[in-house]
């Protein structure tokens, strides 16, 4: 960081935020002509958060094992930051150099929720480059977006030159080189270049090649490219064989605690459940496993490189891992030794027994966690998620013997067909769990349950069975929350809901079409920043923005969406089918569950895109 | 050290380490430091005497705590090893695991205690505006007569005369950086502790510095030299 800016430094709370000089960080030298582009990689929101994202770590190492691609970190200043930013007109910087964003070839934007969309503004705003894409010169840099909310990029359309859609390990590299080879050329033009990249690069969607129309009723009338020669739709770009696929092995180790703090294993991709609620179920398709060898080795690669005593086996479903048993056997004749720890971020109830509790040290020490995600077994059902009673008794019994009291249960509420009795069922399986402890003979003498139960509000998201449901009002979901609330009988429950408001927002960005960008510029002109933080959320504000930009925020969260509508994300092909996808909300309503991947396919279609290891029928 | 034949887990030899840590780094807290080197340690790969229990990890004392905002090529760090390993290649080890603006210096046996810190050496540098001989004259002038200070401590907040806590103090205008130059002792340790930046607030508050502009004016704090109770350098 530049001396001049020392005296801000000293003045702001954590400083080890915005410093760098991280050990592992990538530092490369621009005097010899050798690095011919600059990537800035952007992760909206803090230090903390950005810099525990396993996405992020794997592609600053894919870009930097270029020779000719120089790719630095950035990251969304604080409040306190930002004010001093702005009143001392001080640009958004890169870590690793200091240099200003603004003078990078590419900027790109991870985008991993939709709340995050006001901080990418912001971002842009501090680092001086114009929000929009059309007001953008040839020697500004190119902005790029990807992660899991660029598979409906629409509400960013305007804002961002082209989206990375799918998994970035090749395909950023191969834009990055691409821009390189035009720019060499000289004459560079931003526009031409997009265009020639959106048909040579696969899985590049570039907005401004598109045009959409729109019906009376506000739903779309139709949507297309300008150019003949650019893709109709844009199909989601995979590593096919993950054993293969590229894997760093160093961090950029933080100075100061993040959020994951540990090493990140990434055990395979996607997942073989099918909950109808969950995009992230649907996005990552098809499942790609690694073999433990691989695993193993990549582990002990990076425990030795960073000196993390902790190691996160991270997928989403962990358990469904089918060599975890070989991959924690494995992995146990060495850590052990060395005093490290194996955790898991997330556990299936069906699959918690006492032998995994006892390799995984982060389950032995802290509470539990369980997402029976419903109150009723019908809803579970009409959600897909495969989850018993009796599993989950049966899981509680596991931790309650091994001495724990305390365990906390996700549900959601707002699901399609829900009914009192689904929310009544809330508390009751609680209170189930509660009885539970007390019924079994080995539980911890002398000391009472607590049991906490955490409620979500169901958000419709693209390319899910659910994409075309109505979601609750903000009142009806508050109402909801109230009438769990008030059944709540057991002291030994606790209960916890999140704000309606925030899930509503959520939703309108979720499904939005590009004309919310004019919503999102007048949010940025307002200041707005870091919604997905309580702090800083402002519903009120929200509906100011959305009143003076003449955007309906209940036309895309509270309406009922049309089979046959065009939907804003039809322009992008994630694999799954939307036939599937119309048959799984068929079968939601007819309360009938759908076998995992590996117990059977079901035809989504994913098999299509390929992939090793992975329970997919060859297309 | 101990001959290589009885240097054992259950006979540990002591290792110091002293390291500097300056630039970006003055911006790490020393809990954060703490949980640093923990992972350097084990990076390292250096033979370290690990406490037992439910979370097992490195034995480290630090030195000296360094605040936020203060640079330092005098830092140090006790541990012990479990087997033998010499000097050079423990310190050749450290520095493929650390960076340049957190290094090892050097690594030796330790022949001083911790405890017996009792002072520190520091430069302090300002740029700040309308800064002339005249101005470093009236800073040297300041610290010669009693600066009372508040002070928070565990019982609140008291007044205390900080010039009590300097050892000595010279102060120059260096016209070609165009900066003032501090260089001071002062008391640190376990009995008393004067923490530079009270000199900086005193020079604030007294006689105006720093206080125009928060972009061209700065100060930077080092630490460059640690001395035991008996004023000897620190080893
Ligand atoms: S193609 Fe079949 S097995 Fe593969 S992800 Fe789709 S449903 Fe599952």
């Amino acid at each position: 960081m530049d001396e001049k800016y020392s005296s801000i430094l000293k003045s702001v709370q954590k400083p080890g935020r915005y410093s760098g000089g991280e050990y592992g960080q990538t530092i490369k030298d621009l005097s010899d002509g050798r690095v011919k582009a600059r990537f800035a990689f952007c992760f909206p929101d803090t230090y903390e958060i950005g810099m525990s994202n396993l996405g992020v770590r794997i592609l600053y190492g894919a870009l930097n094992r270029e020779e000719d691609i120089w790719c630095e970190r950035a990251y969304a200043p604080w409040a306190d930051m930002e004010e001093k930013m702005i009143e001392h007109d001080m640009p958004l910087c890169a870590l690793e150099s200091g240099d200003p964003l603004s003078m990078f070839d590419i900027v790109g934007f991870t985008l991993q929720y939709e709340m995050c969309y006001t901080n990418v503004l912001q971002m842009l705003k501090l680092a001086k480059i114009p929000l929009k894409s059309a007001d953008r010169t040839n020697d500004q840099p190119i902005i790029i977006g990807g992660g899991p909310c660029s598979y409906n990029p629409e509400p960013l359309a305007d804002f961002f030159d082209c989206f990375s859609i799918g998994e970035g390990e090749d395909m950023l590299v191969e834009f990055t080189k691409l821009l390189i080879e035009e720019k060499a050329k000289g004459n560079f033009d931003r526009q031409e270049f997009l265009h020639y990249a959106a048909t040579k690069i696969k899985g590049l969607y570039v907005p401004s090649l598109y045009e959409v129309t729109y019906k009376e009723d506000g739903t779309i009338g139709s949507f297309g490219p300008i150019y003949p020669d650019v893709p109709k739709r844009v199909t989601k770009r995979i590593m096919k064989d993950m054993d293969k696929a590229y894997f760093p092995d160093k961090v950029v180790m933080p100075y100061i605690e993040t959020v994951q703090d540990r090493i990140m294993l990434e055990v395979y991709r996607g997942c073989i459940r099918g909950c109808r609620f969950c995009q992230a179920g649907m996005i990552y398709r098809p499942v790609r496993e690694k073999t433990p060898e691989v695993l193993c080795r990549q582990a002990k690669c990076l425990y030795e490189n960073t000196g993390y005593d902790e190691i996160s086996l991270s997928s989403l479903s962990i358990s469904d891992y089918t060599e975890i048993e070989k991959l924690t056997t494995k992995l146990l004749e060495w850590t052990d030794d060395k005093k490290v720890n194996l955790s898991l971020p997330s556990l299936r109830v069906d699959s918690f027994t006492k032998e995994l509790m006892e390799k995984i040290a982060s389950v032995r020490s802290s509470s539990l966690t369980f997402a029976p995600e419903a109150g009723t077994q019908r809803l579970r059902d009409v959600i897909n998620k495969n989850v018993r009673e009796e599993d989950l008794f049966r899981a509680v019994g596991v931790a309650f013997d091994a001495g724990k009291t305390t365990v906390k249960l996700y549900f959601m509420n707002g699901l399609p067909t829900e009914t009192a009795d689904d929310l009544l069922g809330i508390p009751k399986l609680a209170s189930d769990v509660v009885h539970q402890f007390y019924i079994n003979p080995n539980r911890p003498k002398g000391k009472s349950p607590q049991v906490t139960i955490s409620v979500a509000c169901f958000v419709p998201k693209p390319f899910t069975p659910f994409q075309w449901e109505r979601q609750d009002t903000v009142e009806e979901l508050t109402e909801k929350n109230e009438y769990i609330y008030q059944n709540v009988t057991d002291r030994k429950v606790r209960y916890t809901h999140h704000d309606p408001k925030t899930s509503h927002i959520e939703c309108v960005l979720a499904r939005g079409d590009r004309r919310l960008c004019r919503a999102l510029e007048e949010a940025a002109n307002r200041g707005f920043h870091f919604d997905a933080w309580d702090e800083y959320f402002d519903y009120d504000k929200w509906v100011e923005v959305f009143e003076a930009t003449g955007i309906d925020p209940a036309f895309y969260a509270n309406r009922q969406w049309g089979f046959d509508e065009i939907l804003p994300w039809d322009v992008i092909d994630c694999g799954v089918s939307k036939e599937f996808f119309r048959r799984e909300r068929d079968r939601a309503y007819g309360e009938i569950t759908t076998p995992s991947c590996r117990e059977k396919c079901s035809g989504c279609g994913a098999n299509k895109l390929g992939g090793e290891r992975t329970c997919c029928p060859q297309a | 050290m101990l001959p290589a034949g009885m240097i054992s887990k259950e006979n540990p030899q002591p290792i110091r380490i002293k390291f500097k840590k300056v630039g970006n780094l003055q911006y790490i807290s020393h809990l954060d430091l703490q949980r640093t080197f923990e992972k350097v340690i084990i990076r390292s790969g250096i033979p370290a005497w690990y406490t037992m229990g439910f979370n097992p990890h490195a034995k480290m004392v630090f030195g000296l705590p360094l605040s936020v905002g203060c640079q330092s090529v005098c830092e140090y760090l006790d541990i012990r090893i479990t087997e033998y390993m010499t000097f050079n290649e423990i310190k050749a080890r450290l520095k493929t695991a650390l960076t340049d603006e957190l290094d090892v210096i050097e690594v030796y046996e330790p022949q001083m205690k911790l405890t017996d810190i009792g002072a520190a050496r520091y430069t302090l540098t300002f740029e700040t505006r309308g800064a002339c001989e005249d101005l470093a004259d009236k800073a040297k002038a300041l610290f010669e007569k009693p600066v009372a200070m508040e002070k928070k401590g565990k019982a609140g907040v008291k007044e205390i005369d900080i010039t009590k806590m300097i050892k000595s103090l010279d102060c120059r205008y260096d016209p070609e950086t165009d900066r003032i130059v501090i260089d001071t002792t002062v008391s640190a340790g376990q009995a008393e502790t004067l923490n530079p930046e009270m000199i900086v607030t005193a020079l604030r508050e007294q006689l105006g510095f720093l206080s125009e502009d928060i972009l061209t004016e700065h100060y930077s704090i080092m630490r460059e030299e640690i001395y035991n109770l008996n004023g000897e350098a620190f080893r």
